[in-house]
């Protein structure tokens, strides 16, 4: 029988991928974002889509996300997502 | 043969008293079984009305007060092979029969221990307090199993010469035999052990059958079935965290392969493959999922592992979202025949898995990783990909 070391057990091998990434936001009064820091300050000429994902609700760690597909004043798309447990937002490809 | 049974009650409930001294100070029930099926395993003592076995809605509709504990048998088993460990110190004929219950063969060891209470006083030495054992010695695994089944706590009783008078008045309900044997006897309107002994042999065989033959001779305190020892064997033992619950097989195979990698990385070098090994899960509620798989031909590779690991998860789907899952490689075993590539090119893909592996030990931990894909249906981005180490 081979010894039980005593290490906590955990997946520290594996790794996600496509990880959500803190991003500054400028908001409106009702939510939507005006502007994002990427690091530069953009502004967010218009919100292409917006959707909700609300899962694992029975855990202690529920996950609650209002997604945004957003289209900057360069041109270019980016998807943020305002995390509605700890009330900050991230960016991340959907 | 002369054997010690320790009986330890309530034993998953100690377990759980060990891990959590909180459960000790008030009422509990700890259910086991899955989906609707659940029944008591164990429960506080005092609870009155619950039993062993009985469906959990019954018990909870006689203690509703109780608090609802899911049972952990591996854990509880692995405190319970501790407990055996400490006990072959004592003998080495060692059976853990069922949690809680063990026999002992003592026969021989007055060399060591030349009278019982030395015997006894060195077996309690190796038993955790907690578990308050009762003892009982006696000629054959069911008079031994009564004695200590009669015997105080932290006390001890032997039955030596005839029992049948400490027998007669025990009630049919404690044979071991099947649940319909005991209900006929009772029809019968034969309620003790010793109603059964003053009866001829012959009408119990031809109501009985064969078990009306076992039956006669344990109500005599007669008991021939022979001590099963442990057997000592290598197991390797694995287990893991995911990241996150899931019900995706692709998310558990992938653990599962992390987990084969390492045996077979170390029995590979001795030629051998794995013959047997038992797969556990256990959910988000703490509900546990587990089969033993059994190879007619040792496996060698990781493909063939998997795949039949993966056949089985199919075939016997799991109680919940996983969150904990391990393997136990209980048997391992030489193929009988095996042919190897006569071209150098084919083991390529070998020898740059093997010069990974040289990299990962150098460094302590994975360098070279690749994409799997484990919840692509996944709503939650970062769920459907992992990096995985590559060649395991």
């Amino acid at each position: 029988m081979v010894q039980d070391t005593g290490k906590t057990l955990r997946a520290g091998t594996y790794r996600s991928v496509n990880l959500p990434e803190t991003v500054e936001v400028e908001e409106d009064a009702s939510g939507l974002p005006l502007a994002v820091k990427t690091p530069r300050r953009q502004a967010v000429a218009s919100v292409e889509e917006r959707w909700r994902i609300d899962d694992e609700w029975w855990r202690r760690e529920p996950v609650s996300r209002l997604y945004y597909s957003v289209c900057l004043a360069s041109g270019h798309r980016l998807v943020l997502y305002k995390d509605l447990i700890d009330n900050c937002w991230y960016k991340q490809s959907y | 043969m002369r054997i010690l049974c320790v009986l330890l009650p309530h034993f998953p409930l100690k377990c759980e008293i060990l891990r959590n001294p909180e459960i000790g100070t008030h009422p509990a029930v700890i259910s086991c079984g899955a989906g609707s099926r659940k029944l008591v395993l164990d429960y506080s003592p005092g609870l009155d009305g619950l039993q062993t076995d009985m469906p959990l809605q019954q018990a909870l509709a006689r203690q509703g007060k109780a608090e609802l504990i899911q049972a952990d048998v591996p854990y509880y088993w692995s405190v319970f092979n501790q407990i055996l460990d400490g006990l072959e110190t004592r003998s080495p004929l060692v059976e853990g029969d069922k949690l809680g219950i063990t026999y002992l063969g003592i026969d021989g060891l007055q060399l060591i221990y030349p009278d019982d209470d030395r015997l006894l006083k060195g077996v309690k030495e190796v038993l955790p307090e907690i578990f308050v054992p009762q003892i009982g010695i006696a000629e054959g695994k069911f008079p031994a199993y009564l004695a200590a089944g009669y015997s105080p706590p932290n006390g001890s009783k032997t039955l030596t010469g005839d029992i049948s008078t400490f027998l007669s008045s025990l009630p049919c309900d404690i044979l071991p035999v099947s649940m319909k044997s005991k209900s006929r006897l009772r029809d019968f309107g034969i309620n003790t052990l010793g109603q059964l002994a003053a009866m001829p042999e012959g009408p119990l065989q031809s109501q009985f059958g064969p078990e009306g033959r076992r039956i006669q001779e344990l109500a005599g305190g007669n008991d021939d079935t022979p001590l099963y020892p442990r057997l000592w064997e290598e197991v390797i033992e694995g287990s893991t965290t995911l990241p996150s619950v899931t019900v995706s097989l692709e998310t558990m195979l992938v653990a599962m392969e992390g987990l084969l990698s390492p045996v077979f990385a170390r029995i590979a070098l001795k030629g051998l493959g794995i013959s047997s090994l038992t797969l556990w899960t256990r959910t988000w509620d703490s509900e546990h999922w587990e089969r033993k798989i059994q190879f007619k031909e040792p496996v060698m590779d990781m493909q063939a592992a998997v795949s039949r690991i993966r056949r089985v998860m199919e075939n016997f789907p799991q109680p919940g979202p996983v969150e904990e899952l391990g393997l136990g490689v209980t048997r391992l075993g030489y193929p009988r025949g095996r042919q190897k590539s006569l071209f150098r090119e084919v083991r390529g893909k070998d020898n740059l898995l093997e010069d990974i592996h040289q990299l990962e030990l150098r460094q302590g931990n994975p360098q070279v990783f690749k994409i799997k894909e484990v919840e692509p249906w996944s709503r939650i981005p970062e769920r459907r990909y992992v990096l995985a180490p590559t060649g395991r």
